[in-house]
């Protein structure tokens, strides 16, 4: 009894409290702010790229090819010259990334061979996309004998996005936890098995999204394509689905971002913007399906 | 587990077939009507000019499909050696050395072709109030060792155009055919000053001048915009200056009047022979002349 109004005291909110909460609600207001500062950039980029593109951006600019001196008409070439190298890159890279990946994080030991590969994986990623240019020049456009075209192009794309698709592909599988691969080989599957049936359905999301991510730099990318295959103008004809043979030179939507804005005199303002806003949507729409996935996947995860 | 496993694998091979479908038909599609490829590549100060030549052949040869690539006439001359291009583009003639090279390499003695006249044009922003310079004036001001840094001493008054006395040299970077143009009429082969902005295109050059006030630069004359505008020249002091302008280039007046040429590996077989044809012929000049640039026939030489 005669502690009570002790007891009630010690539940009151003391000075110290009050220092605490305080502080913690001005760190949750700070937090905040940034969290929203980071959409102020993004939404403001594409409203004032896609404002100032509005009059250009129609159907025919899509699928018609640059007229008169690339002061009109569309970015066909262009846009098909991008498809071509993402897709050609891809059909490389991420054959060899995930088996890689795959090898990495399932079957290799913790041996002085497997740090050297992990090390030149992360190395490899951090290489700048300049270098990789200049690599692709002497290694496929000289060296190789492909000359400057989209084989090289594709090729030097998918030197320089395979590294992060390992990164990606040994991160998804890491996610995955032992205890699943244990159950698996105590019913006497083999790792092959284990891989197979267990790990990649359950990492399968992780791996396609970094996949998709790098769709979007292949597709972003000037330097390594400007060295080893994108050209100023090429004539090809509206709407031509296959415009280039693999050992032709192409035109691509970085490349020609650039060419219209540093070069060609007289390009009205809303083409340079309407182009850019082509290469974000793109990106953006490879974006779309990489979330979507990592959603969908991520809601039948059983644990 | 087994249904959204199957969804999903069916997915990437459906995705998978239709990647590789797209990519097996771009072959064989591009293999079936007979397509010709005709590479291109060099002087910047042409590379508008070829596009437009490019896209108008597109029209009458839909087969003949023409690839054009920038980066100055320096790279055009480097394929060219190399033996990697068909046609090079040149703002400059080949030197003696680089034709050697080129022979000694491709076993073929580069051809020249003339296909049009430029005459390189020297821009000032529109407010400064410079009529025109004799070309001993502008080598002083680009030179290694010229004395002129500021508008007043060439009696320029900037105050009222509200510039900065000093003047901005803008040059090209030394792949350029027309750096080399420069350098060698106007210098007489002195080395260029340092401390000028070297930008790696002509329209970037003439962009910078348009904005500021107390630049001056050199460009093909097809570059020209509103925010500039041409000095005239003279070739010494007391003769009379005149503006880089087709009558003025076919009458020999203007200083500063090149060539622009195209270059084969040996004489030009084929595509690339009808190509230079073309535009040899008066449909290839009128766009030389839609460019902003001078038709062979039209100059007097």
């Amino acid at each position: 009894m005669k502690n009570h109004g002790n007891t009630k005291n010690l539940f009151a909110a003391t000075e110290l409290i009050n220092k605490k909460l305080r502080a913690q609600r001005i760190v949750k207001w700070i937090f905040g702010l940034m969290s929203v500062a980071i959409l102020i950039p993004l939404v403001g980029l594409t409203t004032c790229l896609i404002i100032r593109a509005w009059p250009s951006l129609t159907w025919d600019f899509l699928t018609d090819v640059p007229k008169q001196g690339m002061r009109s008409g569309g970015i066909w070439s262009a846009l098909v010259g991008t498809m071509y190298t993402v897709t050609f890159s891809l059909l490389v890279a991420v054959p060899v990334g995930v088996m890689a990946g795959i090898y990495l994080n399932e079957y290799a030991r913790d041996n002085w061979f497997t740090r050297i590969v992990n090390l030149a994986v992360v190395n490899l990623a951090g290489v700048p996309s300049i270098v990789h240019a200049l690599f692709g020049l002497g290694a496929f456009v000289v060296f190789a004998g492909l000359g400057k075209s989209i084989l090289s192009a594709s090729l030097t794309l998918a030197i320089m996005t395979l590294p992060v698709i390992i990164v990606s592909t040994k991160e998804a599988l890491l996610a995955v936890p032992l205890t699943f691969r244990m159950a698996c080989w105590n019913l006497g599957a083999s790792r092959w098995q284990t891989i197979r049936t267990i790990v990649l359905p359950n990492s399968i999301g992780g791996i396609l999204t970094g996949i998709i991510l790098q769709v979007c730099r292949a597709a972003g990318e000037t330097a390594p394509i400007m060295f080893t295959g994108a050209v100023f103008y090429k004539a090809v004809q509206r709407g031509d689905l296959f415009p280039y043979k693999p050992t032709e030179q192409f035109m691509a939507l970085s490349y020609h971002l650039h060419t219209i804005s540093t070069q060609v005199p007289g390009v009205p303002e809303s083409m340079l913007y309407a182009t850019a806003v082509v290469l974000l949507g793109f990106v953006l729409a490879f974006n779309t399906i990489a979330i979507v996935l990592r959603t969908r996947i991520r809601n039948r995860k059983k644990w | 587990m087994k249904n959204w496993k199957q969804e999903l694998i069916k997915c990437v091979m459906a995705a998978s077939m239709a990647v590789s479908l797209f990519g097996c038909k771009g072959e064989k599609g591009a293999s079936g009507p007979q397509k010709v490829v005709i590479s291109n590549s060099g002087s910047d100060t042409m590379v508008n000019l070829a596009q437009m030549w490019a896209e108008e052949y597109q029209k009458i040869k839909p087969e003949v499909s023409v690839e054009v690539a920038g980066g100055g006439s320096g790279v055009g001359i480097r394929d060219l050696i190399q033996g990697i291009v068909d046609i090079a583009n040149c703002s400059r003639d080949l030197t003696d050395a680089e034709k050697e090279q080129a022979k000694r390499n491709t076993g073929k003695e580069p051809v020249e072709w003339i296909v049009g006249y430029d005459a390189l044009a020297v821009y000032v922003h529109k407010s400064n109030p410079v009529e025109s310079l004799t070309l001993e004036q502008l080598a002083s001001v680009y030179a290694e060792g010229g004395p002129v840094d500021k508008w007043s001493q060439l009696n320029i008054d900037m105050k009222a155009a509200g510039g900065n006395d000093e003047i901005v040299r803008v040059s090209r970077q030394n792949s350029s055919g027309t750096y080399f143009y420069f350098r060698e009429v106007v210098l007489g082969n002195k080395d260029y000053k340092p401390g000028s902005r070297d930008m790696s295109g002509s329209k970037d050059v003439v962009e910078l001048v348009g904005k500021t006030i107390g630049a001056i630069g050199y460009s093909g004359m097809g570059y020209v915009t509103d925010a500039v505008k041409f000095v005239k020249l003279s070739a010494g002091e007391g003769k009379p200056a005149y503006e880089p302008s087709l009558e003025n280039v076919a009458a020999g007046h203007y200083p500063l009047a090149r060539s622009l040429l195209m270059y084969t590996d040996g004489q030009p077989q084929g595509a690339a022979k009808e190509y230079i044809e073309w535009i040899l012929s008066p449909a290839g000049q009128e766009i030389v002349k839609k460019a902003g640039y001078i038709p062979v026939a039209a100059s007097g030489k």
